[in-house]
């Protein structure tokens, strides 16, 4: 009886507010499901996104501060949705990977060579690029959300209470709205996360490690030329850095670089480097336009909702390292589909939500491992050597299979899970090659 | 279309994919348009036109069946591919990805619905136009009762396909309308088959005749056809012998030849329906892509 009772006070009824906090990819991409979605079983909602930041501007002021990555599988995906990428927010389509290390290069492509994995900015670009034919990613996505009929209101809510059992935002100590549920869908550098903690129900922020983040200015002839389609990515086995990747974007190349010793001289530190300033141009000018140490979230926090409360996106549990983009709108839709079809108390988002939840969090369990795998690969010489022995056959011969290629392009590109990464990385076959560029490396060295 | 953007970029006419192919990816047009077309017996038939952002090829994904038809880039469009092994999980995971392409699929059904429809209309108008050529034979044969005394007569039309002669219009009492006559079998059989106008008095004597249910004895029949072709004959005939003159023979050869262009018309824009009806019917076969 008491379910039915819960379950009838916990349906989103016509007329439910629904109060977004953060209008980043997870805030648009829950606004745009959940509003399709209350459409199709004929329900009228309202939802409000509340997002400070102007999108549209340059420098940081408007941007989110990320590498602006979009998988192979979220370019798909979002597709299928009808959410096609416009050209004004796509900086670069890209088709392969250039793997550096010290030991050589690799280059690993799309085997139909067709570019599936979209640049974008997060804001309105690097410091003087406003005016020119670009539109961020977030904008763009904020706009097909007021296009479902969502509202944008520019307000910060900085505090949030309870009355009557339903949440009660406030801005500037002003009452803004009561709402039907709360949808926490900020960033990890936001200072949101304290709100959601204020309230009690056990939501601590997530864990989180610094990420260095650069702009690199060149002519983008230069950036066609030197970069064409591809993303550089460098497995250094230098102590702190995981890896480091640059990616083109018109005519700066972002570079992002990722580790546990990340701090305000890694940029330069790592552009000083012999591999990487061999991808830089030597006799043209380049300059780092702007630069930025975002935090990156790589630990969910164990409560992300409550009655009328949910967290997502980088606020809760996200992929690591890889594709937050694509985190953003597995939780994002998956908190709409919850709250739209189930309904918004803590049973229902812990029989359907939480699910999807801990599916990232466990996968990457699976992410933690390849990367300390990788991590010793990088570090060990002969592993290295070996590691790029095998991919360059594989890419000279693909009839006998492309598994290493594989499996580096779904870790670097975050078109797979981690858990199917490693699903792959247990082939025999693959130990048998990398045996074999083991054995010649060894040849080799000896020499 | 710049270089940088997602995708793959086909030239004008450049073949996506090919009619019975495998089916392995769908695809999103991200810029430009797509025809997809089917070759027929009739030529190359465009089944319809796709712009930007509209999705093709995902019937082969869920059926598994060859592609039902080829699809080419129209003045040069950009593709992105969706890979049926990358799908399907995502599929599996969340369901509701698989609501926009029921959206589509259910739009494109609405779609067939409407031309079924107005291919229903058009086939109901076809219909009277098919029972015009009855119509005609028996314009002809009131025609030829005017001009000729008889007290039995028919025009009979060769189904090409089947090889034989059939009646399509006849007047008389105890007209035998089932009647079926190969080329060169009785006598309209033998005219229709050597091109000749004959009278004949006495059809009892003539070895061709096959007696039917109607008395006949007196007999005129005369060919119809154009350009060396026959594809009937036109009957008048008597219960008495001797009844026609050559003068009768005069006139039915006449009106033969009025009648041939007046059925080939009607033959011809028979024909012509049946092309436009098979057109029609392959434009909205529901396994277009």
């Amino acid at each position: 009886m008491k379910r039915s009772l819960d379950s009838d006070q916990y349906t989103l009824q016509d007329g439910a507010n629904i109060a977004v906090v953060g209008g980043g990819p997870t805030g648009s991409f829950f606004s745009i499901f959940a509003l399709k979605m209350a459409k199709m079983i004929g329900r009228e909602i309202t939802v409000t996104i509340f997002e400070p930041k102007d999108f549209t501007k340059d420098g940081p002021g408007g941007c989110n501060r990320c590498g602006g990555i979009i998988s192979e599988l979220l370019v798909q995906t979002l597709a299928v949705e009808g959410i096609n990428l416009p050209d004004t927010v796509v900086r670069k389509g890209i088709n392969s990977y250039r793997l550096h290390t010290n030991q050589g290069s690799v280059f690993i492509a799309t085997p139909s060579l067709e570019k599936t994995i979209a640049t974008v900015y997060r804001g309105g670009g690097p410091k003087g690029t406003l005016g020119q034919d670009m539109e961020s990613f977030d904008h763009f996505l904020l706009n097909q959300a007021i296009h479902e009929g969502a509202v944008h209101k520019t307000f910060r809510v900085d505090r949030i209470d309870f009355r009557n059992g339903r949440p009660l935002l406030f801005s500037k100590n002003v009452e803004i709205m009561q709402a039907d549920l709360v949808v926490g869908a900020f960033g990890v550098n936001s200072s949101s996360g304290k709100i959601f903690e204020g309230l009690g129900f056990g939501y601590r922020e997530p864990s989180n490690v610094t990420a260095a983040i650069a702009e690199i200015s060149m002519d983008e002839d230069v950036v066609v030329g030197r970069f064409g389609n591809s993303i550089q990515l460098f497995l250094l086995p230098d102590k702190g850095i995981k890896f480091g990747a640059m990616i083109p974007k018109g005519p700066y190349v972002t570079l992002c670089i990722l580790g546990t010793d990340v701090g305000a001289r890694t940029v330069d530190d790592f552009v000083s480097k012999p591999v990487v300033r061999a991808v830089l141009p030597e006799s043209v000018p380049y300059r780092i336009a702007c630069r930025c140490l975002p935090k990156m979230n790589v630990g969910a926090p164990k409560k992300p909702f409550t009655n009328r409360v949910v967290l997502c996106g980088d606020a809760g549990s996200t992929r690591l390292f890889k594709d937050g983009l694509g985190a953003a709108y597995i939780m994002g839709k998956a908190a709409a589909k919850t709250a739209v079809f189930e309904g918004v108390g803590a049973h229902n988002f812990k029989r359907n939500y939480l699910p999807v939840y801990n599916g990232i969090v466990f996968d990457n369990y699976f992410g933690r491992f390849l990367y300390f795998v990788i991590d010793r690969y990088r570090k060990t010489t002969i592993l290295t050597k070996a590691m790029l022995k095998v991919v360059e056959k594989e890419q000279r011969d693909p009839k006998n299979g492309k598994i290493l290629s594989s499996i580096l392009w779904d870790m670097f590109t975050g078109n797979e899970r981690y858990k199917n990464v490693f699903l792959k990385s247990v082939k025999i076959k693959m130990h048998i090659d990398m045996w074999e560029g083991l054995i010649k490396s060894l040849i080799g060295e000896n020499r | 279309m710049r270089e940088g953007e997602l995708g793959k970029t086909y030239n004008d006419g450049e073949v996506i994919f090919k009619e019975g192919e495998k089916g392995e990816v769908m695809y999103v047009i991200q810029a430009g348009k797509v025809r997809i077309k089917r070759d027929s017996t009739s030529g190359e038939l465009t089944l319809g036109v796709l712009e930007t952002g509209e999705i093709f090829g995902e019937m082969a994904l869920f059926d598994r069946l060859p592609r039902s038809a080829t699809v080419v880039a129209l003045g040069g469009a950009r593709i992105l591919s969706v890979d049926r092994k990358k799908l399907f999980p995502t599929i599996s995971r969340d369901p509701t990805l698989l609501f926009k392409i029921l959206e589509t699929m259910s739009q494109r059904i609405r779609k067939l619905d409407d031309e079924i429809g107005k291919l229903n209309k058009r086939r109901s108008e076809l219909r009277i136009v098919c029972s015009n050529i009855e119509k005609t034979c028996d314009t002809i044969l009131q025609e030829a009762r005017r001009i000729i005394v008889a007290d039995s007569g028919s025009v009979m039309l060769l189904d090409e396909k089947e090889g034989y002669l059939s009646i399509k219009a006849a007047f008389g009492l105890k007209s035998d309308t089932k009647i079926r006559l190969k080329i060169g079998e009785g006598i309209a059989g033998d005219v229709l088959k050597t091109g000749r106008a004959e009278l004949i008095d006495n059809v009892l004597t003539d070895l061709r005749f096959l007696p039917g249910t109607t008395k006949v004895t007196s007999m005129l029949c005369a060919p119809i056809g154009c350009e060396g072709r026959n594809f009937g004959v036109i009957n008048m005939s008597y219960a008495s012998e001797n009844v026609f003159s050559a003068n009768d023979l005069k006139l039915i050869r006449a009106l033969a030849v009025y009648a041939s262009i007046a059925i080939q018309n009607e033959q011809n824009f028979f024909n012509l329906k049946n092309a436009t009806d098979d057109l029609l019917r392959r434009a909205t076969l529901p396994d277009a892509p």
